[in-house]
């Protein structure tokens, strides 16, 4: 049975913390640019001033335009109830989780690609077509990454595979948990779109990929989108921490201020790698997901040895 | 038993009835329409008793054919295929009798209809048939009526071409069956399939038997490298009969495949490590081939090659955990497979009878020409978008929940394996992983190029919408769709009862419980994802409520003149994707001459893959075999005294041999 | 406890390696090489058998030479011939890793054939010996400029180095002094060499060099 109160608070963690990454990734930015920067609590203010907004919508768009912000939301959400938060474990747990996880960001990006072709224009267009590339080769290195983990731990549940990271496992895999981090911080900058795949900043379209695909949406429906693509770092960034912070007290206060803690922290690592590289050029993100890749196939070769 | 013999008989009898008919129009087309519905509902009647137990039964007549005899048995593996055949024969028989009606004037529909029942007859039969000779019957007229089908639009040169094709291919796999069945007869001593099972097979001759399998069962599925015939055929037939055959049809070399799993008990160590490699290659480069094509009938038929690699990969892990005695990898393969032949079945029918709604409203395949159909196709177009969704393997639909049964039969092989299985293991898992991110590019290109946007060709059309009797058996496909992504305990039972029937294993209540639990959780999860997406939208009309809406032109970044040819279009959808693959697809580009001139009016760019096999492989051979037939024509000159010089040779040689040679 | 420190170094070891076959910037290239020699520089530490002279002087060389000396000459090359870039030749980006990666699992294939006589400290020094000393080999094969075959070569010494260390106790501190003044003298000499081909022709590309011959 799914305790009521753990699921509602970790909804209102998802809602409420989430935008709070992005300002903190904002204000490191503009440390490194020697800027004050956005306040802290910015995104907050533009998802509410979003909502109140009326929207735009084109003639040769249909419902699926109107849909899809919708169901990105609702993906990245039901995503964030399959992962465990750091030592506080994840309310809905079975063998084969870890696919429905992918699975549904997998349905959520079909449906904004399929909106951004909707438009009719050949800026959502192209925003679309790379998208679809670069996703689908990312979650190539997010199953070798699973295999590497399923090894390790003899399981296929996110629960188990990155929930149960004590000192003890880090003796005997330490090194292939390193690696599966490593590759799977880069996967992270991929799916959410950072530098440098990807600059959130800009709006130039030779240069989007996110950014471009989005270009249409208005008011409310732009706030979801706002407030999903924060969701989907949050659900994703708390599989790397976890994975990397083998902390459990059995306490919920202490689990979830060390968590929303290394959370912070996971933003400011984001925000500085933003600031100290430069965007690739877009036939050199296939290097760096090969990059991944290979990072991932060692850390799995070094697990198949050490288990075997 | 008696039911199932029924419908044969209706089928048979109703098909000869057909024939004679073709002048009086409503009552053939009626007759056809209801002696579909009545065969397959009572197919439907007699595969659930055997889905659920695990019974078999048998029926026998003899036959004065040597060796032969007339054997059909049901069990839970046909029974499985049985329940398919059903529901797509249903759906695109009654899709045919709409698609047709304005080739009447022209062509005969009666001899259509009567080969169209025969077909369903033979294919009934073949995964019945418990006897070698009346499985190969069978199978060659199933393969020549297949012909008849597929070459409806005989007027056209191509459409001949792609037939001629497909019999090639086809026959030449039947040989290598031929063959195989010969073997197998000889070590059991009986063509009967039970006493087959029965016999015991030496560790060489099952080698050797496996591979014949594979090539004469895999010509007939599509596997990749004898894949060729496929890509032509599907075009060329009309669109019930691609959704059949690329339902059903090539299912069947997928069914002779399973059989032969189950005669030959202990097959290699290395069969599953090569299936394995199979499924993988022809997964993607099915994929691949699919997203360079820009027609879409040829894009789908490229699909169906790609989905066969995904049940072989199924099938793969579970001869690789029979081999290595992990009883449950076994069975959660082989149900994963199964359900991919049921699924990619039912998804794959309604996308070829979409297609063939698009195609027929508005009079082309080229996916570049269109655009912005959903406005006037919503059924068609909806319907589409529900058979795109679930070939991608997108939660909330069919496709999603055998893919997870093959993801977890291969991460159970990571866990639970050797070393090498895991390697094999791992390489299986990415390459589902590719299959199912290029799928999922592939129908976005598709559905999005089709039916959003703006219209391509500068056509000002309104296109009509088809009638019922076309988009009712498309709805009816779609509903099955829904109902297995949703609600896939039965379903997923029965192919859990094929599976063990396949393993000779008896179902336990408790472990099949046990294997349903993690499928029924992600179910309820996607109930409460649904029950957040209706909150979702009540809060968005809400808001929609309180605040305006305006509806203008899209915004075009501030450029005065834009056509609907700016728009992207597939192939630069695709280019990306193909561009990362170069190698393996053989894309090329290529430019106008105008392009020379400084400030040309008008350029033309076209991209196209190369399939590699067909090109690289096979018509360089037939090339060769042409010549060494020219140099042979010089033996048969027409000149007769030519051939009295071979008969006293022939004579010579016989003398020499049989001579009473002094000792 | 130690075994994990000396796993995460290796580790990280060959990620560096494997970073430098997937950068093409020079100034890259040369710092992850001096990391790279930072790391093997304080290996020797994490061995049993506490901190002996041996250990520090192998410490102080490599320090002074592959991460401070060296480096710098490599930097002084790169500011002189005023070229920033070495994009893979042969292979391309994408295809340099893969083959990186597939050179790493034939490491970890050809150590565990191996039948050694003592057990070594980490199961993964022979593997990560045999990957740095492939890429070293790897980047010299797909490389086109001088300098970056120069920190091939390097990178080649430093898998070496890791074989070395099964050896620490046997090996005379002479020999590896010995080893030190070979590098140092060859990277010298690259260097003058270096020079003089930038003079002479203009440009570092080797594939060029063929063209003498006519």
């Amino acid at each position: 049975m799914i305790p009521f109160i753990s699921v509602l608070s970790r909804l209102a963690a998802c809602l409420l913390f989430s935008p709070f990454l992005l300002g903190v990734i904002g204000k490191t930015k503009a440390f490194f640019a020697g800027r004050k920067g956005p306040p802290l609590l910015q995104p907050y203010y533009d998802i509410l001033k979003l909502i109140q907004k009326g929207s735009v919508y084109s003639v040769t768009t249909t419902w699926i335009f109107r849909a899809a912000p919708l169901i990105f939301f609702a993906t990245t959400l039901i995503a964030s109830f399959l992962i465990p938060f750091g030592g506080l474990k994840a309310p809905v747990q079975f063998w084969g989780d870890a696919l429905l996880f992918t699975y549904l960001f997998g349905l959520g990006r079909f449906f904004i690609i399929l909106a951004a072709m909707d438009t009719g224009s050949s800026f959502e267009g192209m925003g679309a077509s790379r998208e679809a590339i670069f996703s689908c080769l990312s979650e190539i290195v997010l199953f070798l990454n699973f295999a590497a983990l399923a090894v390790l731990s003899k399981s296929f549940s996110l629960s188990q595979m990155i929930g149960e990271s004590w000192w003890a496992s880090w003796t005997v895999s330490g090194p292939s948990l390193i690696l599966v981090g490593a590759s799977y911080f880069m996967i992270l900058l991929v799916e959410n779109s950072r530098i440098p795949i990807d600059d959130p900043a800009t709006h130039l379209e030779l240069t989007m990929i996110h950014e471009v695909m989005v270009l249409d949406h208005s008011g409310p429906d732009l706030a979801f989108i706002l407030h999903g693509a924060a969701i989907k770092l949050f659900v994703q960034g708390s599989f790397f921490v976890t994975l990397l912070i083998p902390f459990q007290s059995h306490n919920r206060i202490i689990d979830a201020t060390v968590f929303l803690a290394a959370m912070i922290g996971l933003a400011v690592i984001i925000g500085i790698v933003e600031s100290v590289m430069a965007r690739l050029r877009l036939n050199r993100i296939p290097s760096f997901i090969t990059g991944a890749f290979v990072l991932a196939l060692f850390g799995l070769i070094i697990a198949i040895m050490r288990v075997l | 038993m008696r039911l199932f013999l029924l419908s044969l008989e209706i089928l048979a009898f109703s098909a000869v009835l057909v024939l004679f008919l073709d002048r009086f129009r409503k009552l053939c087309h009626f007759v056809f329409v209801a002696s579909l519905v009545a065969a397959c509902s009572l197919n439907f009647f007699v595969s659930f008793p055997f889905l659920r137990g695990g019974e078999t039964s048998i029926f026998r007549i003899p036959w004065s054919v040597p060796f032969g005899e007339f054997t059909i048995g049901l069990d839970p593996l046909s029974a499985f295929f049985l329940m398919t055949i059903g529901c797509v024969a249903l759906a695109s028989g009654i899709y045919g009798c709409g698609y047709l009606q304005e080739h009447h004037e022209k062509k005969n529909l009666g001899v259509h209809y009567f080969f169209y029942l025969l077909l369903i007859t033979l294919l009934l039969v073949v995964v019945t048939a418990r006897n070698a000779v009346l499985f190969l019957t069978a199978w060659e007229l199933m393969t020549i009526i297949g012909y008849f089908l597929v070459t409806f639009y005989d007027e056209k040169k191509s459409v001949r071409e792609a037939g001629y094709l497909y019999l090639i291919v086809t026959h030449c796999g039947t040989f290598c069956l031929l063959v195989m069945f010969a073997l197998m007869g000889q070590a059991a001593s009986s063509m009967d399939f039970d006493q087959m099972a029965l016999a015991h097979y030496a560790p060489g001759l099952t080698g050797l038997l496996f591979i014949l399998g594979l090539v004469g069962f895999g010509a007939k599925a599509g596997f990749f490298p004898i894949h060729i015939w496929l890509p032509h055929a599907h075009p060329a037939a009309p669109s019930h009969v691609s959704a059949l055959f690329s339902g059903f049809v090539i299912k069947t070399g997928i069914y002779g495949l399973l059989r032969l799993i189950f005669i030959i008990k202990d097959l290699p160590a290395w069969s599953g490590p090569v299936v394995l490699a199979i499924g993988g290659v022809s997964g993607v480069f099915g994929v691949l081939y699919a997203l360079g094509q820009h027609e879409i009938k040829k894009l789908l038929a490229y699909h169906s090659i790609e989905n066969i690699g995904i049940i072989a990969l199924g099938i793969g892990i579970g001869l690789l955990g029979n081999a290595s005695g992990h009883e449950s990898i076994a069975l959660i393969g082989y149900a994963g497979g199964l359900l991919h032949v049921l699924n990619h079945a039912v998804f794959k029918s309604l996308l070829f009878l979409s297609a063939g709604s698009v195609i027929r409203s508005t009079g082309t395949g080229e996916i570049d020409a269109m655009g912005g159909l959903l406005k006037f196709l919503p059924f068609t177009g909806h319907l589409f978008l529900i058979g795109s969704l679930s070939i991608c393997g997108l939660p909330l639909f069919n496709g999603f929940i055998s893919e997870w049964l093959v993801y977890r039969a291969l991460f159970d092989g990571v866990i639970h394996l050797d070393k090498f299985g895991i390697i094999m293991a791992v390489m299986a898992a990415v390459s589902l992983a590719l299959i199912g991110g290029l799928a999922a590019i592939c129908f976005a290109k598709a559905f999005s190029v089709i039916f959003l946007g703006q219209n391509r060709s500068h056509r000002q059309d309104i296109y009509k919408e088809n009638p019922c009797m076309m988009w009712g058996p498309m709805m009816f496909l779609a509903a099955i769709c829904v109902w297995i992504g949703l609600f896939p305990k039965t379903i997923v039972s029965f192919a859990f009862a094929s599976a063990h029937f396949l393993i000779a294993a008896k179902p336990v209540a408790a472990q099949t419980e046990f294997l349903l639990q993690p499928i029924l959780s992600t179910t309820k999860v996607l109930y409460i994802f649904l029950l957040v997406l209706g909150l979702l939208v009540l809060c968005r009309a809400l808001l929609a409520r309180r605040y305006p809406e305006r509806r203008v032109g899209t915004w075009a970044c501030g450029y005065p003149s834009l056509t609907t040819r700016i728009q992207y279009t597939a192939s630069s959808f695709a280019e990306p994707v193909l561009r990362l693959f170069k190698w393996m697809v053989c894309f090329q580009v290529q430019r106008s001459e105008k392009s020379r001139i400084n400030l040309p009016e008008e350029l033309e760019l076209s991209s196209k893959v190369v399939d590699m096999p067909e090109h690289f492989v096979f018509r360089p051979i037939l090339a060769m075999l042409r010549r060494f037939s020219g140099m042979l024509l010089k033996l048969q000159s027409g000149h007769i005294p030519q051939y009295l010089f071979y008969m006293l040779l022939g004579l010579i040689a016989l003398l020499l041999w049989k001579f009473p040679w002094r000792a | 406890m130690n075994t994990v420190w000396i796993d995460m170094a290796l580790a990280v070891v060959v990620i560096l390696a494997i970073g430098l076959l997937g950068t093409s910037r020079l100034g890259s290239i040369v710092r992850l090489f001096a990391l790279q020699s930072f790391i093997l520089a304080f290996l020797p530490f994490l061995l049993e058998g506490g901190i002996g002279i041996h250990k520090v002087v192998i410490a102080t060389g490599t320090l002074i030479v592959k991460v401070i000396a060296i480096p710098a000459i490599l930097f002084w090359a790169v500011r002189h011939v005023s070229i920033r870039r070495d994009t893979p030749a042969i292979f391309g980006g994408s295809a340099s890793l893969l083959v990186g990666g597939f050179l790493i699992g034939l490491s970890f294939f050809l150590s565990s054939r191996l039948v050694l006589s003592g057990k070594p400290f980490s199961d993964l020094l022979i593997p990560s010996a045999f990957s740095t000393l492939f890429i070293g080999f790897l980047v010299i094969i797909s490389r086109v400029k001088a300098i970056t075959q120069v920190v091939g070569y390097l990178i080649m010494e430093n898998g070496i180095f890791l074989f070395a260390l099964l050896l620490f106790e046997t090996t005379p501190l002479l020999v590896e002094l010995g080893i030190f003044l070979d590098i140092f003298v060859g990277v010298f000499v690259m260097g003058i060499i270096i020079n003089h081909i930038q003079n002479e022709f203009d440009h570092m590309d080797i594939s060029q060099l063929t063209s003498l011959k006519e």
